[in-house]
């Protein structure tokens, strides 16, 4: 949880308040939880990300005395290490490696870093609706790839 | 809204590119409609692997004691009608305490499948408040059904060097004292022990000063630091 955290904030100070966080809601909501739902696992990690996207959208951020928080990874290296961490037998790796390398980073940098639209198009200089659209026409290839 | 677009929103969603509003708007939707939940799910798991591409990290030192502070000062949430007992919560996390973050979560996991709803609201658990020689009170003892004790010093306590704090009980009270472990970092800790019957209603607690190791007589030996009997609480 901690990792998954870290990459996103990319600050481990931070990481640790989202998974803290992350687990006072677990132990409020457990009632809610519904096992016929789907797995506690995955719950447990909506939770968490959910938790981090909302610190990473949150405007004022406190900035970090301590340098050694920071996690300096180049973007591309996060992005090729999530994509190379993916066995190569699951469908999401195969669907992955089908589209073309901008819009399957568009796609990591989303989910893995939580990047919105406007950052991946601020990155990769592109106007914001034709990220979109690349996004969604990936995407749409990614689902029907999958199921 | 067609399926097609229906399907788009559920990626947004899961990626985390969905506006909060929209976030909450499937969420209504797929509260009310299990099939939608379904489809949901779906694809949170398709997108899942990536999860455990994140290298994992250690626990940094300190956190469960500030996620422990946490969950003693966080709301229970008023629609439940199940009690949820904070001491028991903390005995919990404290005995999951040093685990790997892994076991932790797969912990949850089976806190969350084991029924948690279902849970019969637990005994209360008995406190005891043990004073010194003074009259001060000294630490608060917290123990559950299965012995587990919180001890919490409510001063710091002088401990010589070369010696140990160790925590006594007497199940028995016209046995001998069995003891229930060392705070051997001279901090508040939460000791487990086996093979006890649960712990009762003017139960003596003491902790007493050993030599470093716990007493080699497996009796108390030093100077009683703190002592008192149990009480039941009003919850």
């Amino acid at each position: 949880m901690l990792g998954v955290a870290r990459r996103m904030l990319r600050r481990s100070d931070l990481a640790e308040d989202a998974v803290q966080d992350a687990l006072v809601l677990i132990w409020r909501r457990a009632a809610q939880f519904d096992p016929g739902r789907g797995s506690a696992r995955g719950w447990i990690y909506t939770i968490l990300r959910n938790r981090c996207l909302t610190m990473l959208r949150q405007e004022a951020r406190e900035v970090s005395t301590d340098a050694a928080d920071l996690d300096t990874t180049p973007l591309p290296e996060v992005l090729a290490q999530a994509h190379g961490g993916l066995e190569d037998a699951t469908g999401l790796r195969q669907c992955l490696d089908r589209l073309d390398a901008p819009t399957r980073d568009a796609i990591l940098a989303s989910y893995v870093m939580g990047h919105s639209h406007g950052e991946i198009a601020g990155r990769l200089d592109s106007p914001l609706g034709t990220v979109k659209a690349r996004m969604r026409r990936g995407l749409i290839k990614l689902r029907e790839c999958l199921s | 809204m067609t399926e097609r677009s229906l399907d788009m929103l559920i990626d947004e969603v899961v990626l985390g590119l969905a506006s909060d509003a929209d976030c909450a708007r499937l969420e209504r939707m797929a509260a009310a409609d299990p099939a939608l939940a379904a489809r949901l799910e779906r694809a949170r798991q398709r997108f899942a692997p990536l999860d455990d591409t994140a290298t994992p990290l250690p626990v940094p030192e300190g956190f469960w004691d500030r996620l422990s502070d946490r969950l003693d000062t966080a709301q229970i949430p008023p629609a439940p009608a199940e009690v949820v007992d904070l001491g028991e919560m903390r005995a919990r996390l404290a005995r999951w305490r040093g685990a790997a973050f892994g076991a932790v979560a797969a912990s949850l996991l089976m806190a969350c499948i084991a029924g948690w709803s279902l849970m019969v609201p637990p005994a209360p658990l008995v406190v005891t408040v043990l004073l010194d020689a003074d009259g001060d009170a000294v630490a608060l003892v917290e123990s559950a059904r299965d012995n587990t004790t919180r001890i919490t010093l409510l001063e710091q306590p002088e401990v010589p060097s070369g010696r140990v704090m160790q925590v006594w009980t007497k199940p028995d009270d016209a046995g001998p004292p069995v003891s229930l472990g060392l705070l051997a970092d001279g901090r508040s800790e939460t000791l487990t022990i086996r093979g006890l019957t649960a712990p009762a209603s003017q139960q003596l607690y003491e902790i007493t000063l050993e030599p470093a190791g716990g007493s080699p007589t497996n009796l108390p030996t030093g100077p009683i630091l703190g002592v008192g009997r149990a009480n039941d609480p009003v919850i």
